[in-house]
């Protein structure tokens, strides 16, 4: 493995990862359901370049069939995880909906955003 | 004290999932006998689908989409069940800043090519990047821009909801027509012309077109829904 | 044949996409129009299965690929039966719901019919399923539905609970898209079967940090412990209808999955034992936690959580019969804890903190719904001649076979608990004093319709097991037999 493609491993995995970790935490530890929500996008933000850096191949190019003559090249990049990424986006804004509707609906029933202030059920 | 262990477990399960995927090989194909090879060859032979992604997602696995076009109805619907209030006068918006002229006018202009983009991208989708999900966010975007620079824009909720039921309603209906002319389930039965022609690929530029137009509608309308609650 | 599997998709998502029409012109109709569509499909499931036991399963491909490169959906004796039960029991939550609070709105109950006929919809594919990645699309929709009917009543704290749900669902989702990917990135495929024929290649630490995952992001689904901290307040908020169709419906498919991953995708011998030491915490858990409930559905709520604990023991033990045993306890907590949810919504209905004292001396003013509930206790703690029983027994039967003495004796004393706690109720309704201030609910005909349904069937069950048992028998040989799944689904052709 030549050093360059190491370099490009580590960015982006490691971002990947970092990302992940980054959502983790805010998802965990900050108090604003807003920030949460927040978090929850990072999240998923981490796991959908994990997956599409998964189908990288080096000087890959994208999988679309273009040009004079149509290039069947073997040299394309995964298109799999990319139409996964695709569903997994749409399926995370669907979510990411949903949780900021429920914040609206507990900002209007607490008149706070603090989770340590909504507390009536056991956390 | 919290704190501490929180980013302690975090700090282990960032090692835990490096050690994993660092190990993976990166850059190369990692297997031989996947599915990708199969999907590259049959787009163009099979499908004449210039898009490879485009065919997985309508196609090779078109289910998925149908699931994934669910999920956003039925974000829609939870939406409106979720910030349901009785009494349900349309007011004007609150809005902090009213937005300037200069804007209000460039909006105007904008829209119609926003539009036109919107619908470029969804139709060309077996063709070049893009597609249905990328189209209708594109044509969302228009009209979020056009909610946001006039106060009394309205989005009537009625066409919303006919154009998303009827595009899902379409969606399936051409799946069954696809279980009664080809034998399964949203199989293509109409013929896939050649590659790299507008009219190509059989159902799969109609399904994405359909997907366009539900996405648009969808994500206008949850725009539009939370645009109008009151009382923040 | 009588009809295809893949019409359990497309019927409901067609429904679902009519029904904002057609409640523009006739109101009535975004109510009809799900209860219809779970009849039909209740009907063709019974059909199907019916053609299943006796020719072997039907696998139907989708969009014309065969598998591994399409999606395929399997309906064997296993996955049928299962799927008939979900129907039947969503069929049971839309008779029971239909009128259930007379004062919501149009808007509100036309959302409240399409989320829970989703709910249905997504149990079923996630059963259907023979793709991995379109199980976590499935997933997705169950989990949507869920969280939207949770938080359905304005007035309780149902946003609270619903919001926890979603985190823990969330959080949950990218365990699972994390072990996808892992799997696909080191066989390149996401058919099941393919996927089991091919997982010895793989390295065991991939292996082992898939199955982690997998078992992370499914465990919330099937209320395993430690994620099932969202059970007993979202059951606590949710209506009375949803919480069971929580109990019958959403919890069994995750359990499927769960099931579906260790017993056919993995060959990891350490699994089984993992299900069962997880299934005894989970058990401990929630009875221990029921026991100090003052809550009505709460209790119910941890009553339903140990139950799953028991019912992941049961698919631990590995054998046939302990399969076998594990299938009649979903069928009966299926079956019986709808009963206990519908009973026990009608007995604090008016209440408003819904205390377990708030039923007292409702014997007489509510004999019907009281007499179902007295049933469903019975039934649930495993007397005889309920259903409860045989579905105890021959766990205990299983157990002993493969040598677990602990186990049972574990599980004997949880018993215990479990008819302490019950018994409190139980005793409250008939043998208190009245609380003045509570008012008693009569229950609607459609409500009463469908407990007496279930109460039947629990008296039945009891009487005469050899009605559920040969069906169970083929369902439990279906799933031990790994190599068959696979043979069936490779082999297919268009």
């Amino acid at each position: 493995m030549d050093n360059s493609l190491q370099y490009l491993e580590i960015g982006f995995y490691g971002s990947a990862i970092i990302l992940i970790l980054v959502g983790l935490y805010g998802a965990l530890m900050k108090k604003s359901l807003i920030k949460i929500v927040i978090g929850l996008s990072i999240i998923d933000a981490g796991l959908h370049l994990l997956m599409i850096s998964i189908g990288y191949i080096k000087n890959g190019t994208a999988p679309i069939f273009s040009g004079e003559d149509f290039v069947v090249a073997g040299n394309m990049v995964d298109p799999v995880v990319q139409a996964l990424v695709l569903t997994a986006i749409v399926i995370g804004f669907g979510v990411t909906a949903v949780a900021l509707s429920l914040v609206i609906r507990l900002y209007r029933h607490h008149g706070t955003l603090k989770i340590d202030e909504i507390k009536n059920l056991k956390w | 004290m919290k704190k501490v262990i929180v980013l302690l477990l975090l700090a282990a399960f960032g090692y835990y999932l490096a050690a994993t995927f660092f190990y993976i090989d990166f850059g190369i194909s990692h297997f031989t006998n996947g599915v990708r090879d199969y999907y590259l060859a049959h787009t163009v032979n099979g499908l004449s689908v210039a898009n490879t992604v485009t065919s997985i997602v309508v196609s090779f696995r078109g289910f998925d989409t149908l699931g994934e076009v669910t999920v956003l109805f039925l974000a829609a619907s939870a939406l409106g069940s979720i910030l349901y209030k009785r009494r349900h006068k349309y007011e004007e918006r609150v809005v902090l800043f009213p937005s300037s002229r200069i804007v209000q006018a460039g909006s105007k202009l904008l829209f119609p090519a926003i539009i036109l983009l919107g619908v470029y991208v969804f139709i060309h989708g077996h063709l070049s990047p893009g597609g249905g999900f990328q189209g209708g966010t594109i044509i969302a975007t228009g009209f979020l821009l056009m909610l946001l620079a006039y106060q009394d824009y309205h989005v009537s909720h009625n066409i919303l909801s006919i154009v998303e039921s009827m595009a899902g309603i379409l969606f399936v209906t051409f799946g069954l027509l696809g279980f009664i002319g080809g034998g399964t389930f949203l199989e293509n039965f109409l013929p896939v012309g050649e590659l790299g022609d507008l009219f190509s690929g059989g159902v799969v530029p109609i399904i994405y077109i359909l997907v366009g137009f539900k996405v648009g509608a969808e994500l206008t309308g949850v725009i539009y829904t939370v645009l109008n609650e009151k009382d923040i | 044949m009588v009809g295809s599997p893949v019409l359990f998709i497309a019927i409901p998502l067609l429904a679902a996409f009519i029904i904002p029409l057609l409640g523009m012109i006739w109101k009535e109709s975004v109510r009809i129009l799900p209860g219809l569509v779970l009849v039909y499909l209740l009907t063709l499931s019974i059909n199907l299965l019916g053609y299943v036991l006796d020719n072997g399963p039907i696998i139907e491909i989708i969009a014309g690929w065969t598998p591994p490169w399409g999606i395929n959906l399997v309906f064997s004796a296993f996955s049928g039966f299962l799927v008939t039960l979900m129907l039947f029991l969503g069929l049971l939550v839309w008779i029971y719901s239909y009128r259930f609070k007379r004062n919501v709105d149009f808007e509100p109950a036309k959302k409240y019919f399409i989320l829970l006929m989703m709910l249905i919809t997504g149990s079923v594919g996630i059963v259907l399923t023979g793709d991995i990645f379109n199980q976590f699309v499935f997933i997705e929709i169950v989990g949507i539905s869920a969280y939207a009917l949770t938080a359905f009543y304005t007035g309780r704290d149902s946003a609270e609970a619903s919001f926890k749900y979603l985190i823990m669902g969330s959080l949950s989702a990218g365990f699972l898209l994390l072990a996808i990917v892992i799997l696909y990135s080191q066989l390149g495929t996401l058919n099941m079967a393919d996927i089991a024929r091919n997982i010895h290649t793989v390295k065991p630490v991939y292996k082992i940090t898939a199955l982690i995952f997998f078992i992370v992001g499914l465990g919330i689904e099937a209320e395993m412990f430690p994620l099932n901290g969202w059970a007993p307040d979202v059951y606590s908020q949710a209506p009375g209808p949803v919480g069971a169709a929580f109990a019958g419906i959403v919890v069994k498919s995750g359990v499927y999955a769960i099931i579906r991953i260790v017993y056919t995708i993995f060959d990891i011998e350490g699994a089984f034992d993992f299900l069962v030491i997880i299934g005894l915490i989970t058990l401990l858990f929630a009875e221990t936690a029921a026991i100090k409930q003052i809550r009505m559905k709460r209790m119910l709520a941890y009553s339903s959580i140990g139950q799953m604990g028991l019912v992941l023991v049961a698919f631990g033990i590995g054998t046939e019969a302990g399969v076998f045993a594990a299938l009649f306890l979903m069928f009966n907590h299926a079956i019986i804890k709808s009963l206990l949810f519908y009973a026990g919504s009608y007995l604090v209905f008016n209440s408003k903190e819904k205390y377990i004292n708030d039923v007292s001396g409702l014997g007489k003013s509510m004999p019907i719904t009281s007499f179902l509930f007295a049933l469903g206790a019975f039934a649930i703690v495993g007397l005889p001649p309920f259903a409860g029983f045989w579905s105890k027994l021959y766990f205990l039967i299983a157990a002993a076979d493969s040598g677990m003495i602990m186990i049972i004796a574990l599980i004997l004393i949880v018993s215990i608990v479990e008819i302490v706690y019950y018994f409190r109720v139980v005793n409250k309704i008939y043998f208190s004093k009245k609380e003045a201030h509570v008012v008693p609910q009569r229950p609607t005909f459609n409500a009463l319709f469908s407990m007496i349904v279930l109460g039947l069937i629990v008296i039945i069950i009891g009487f005469f097991p050899d009605l559920i048992t040969g069906i169970l028998h083929d369902a439990s040989r279906d799933l031990m037999d790994k190599t068959d799944y696979i043979n069936n689904v490779l082999s297919i052709t268009h």
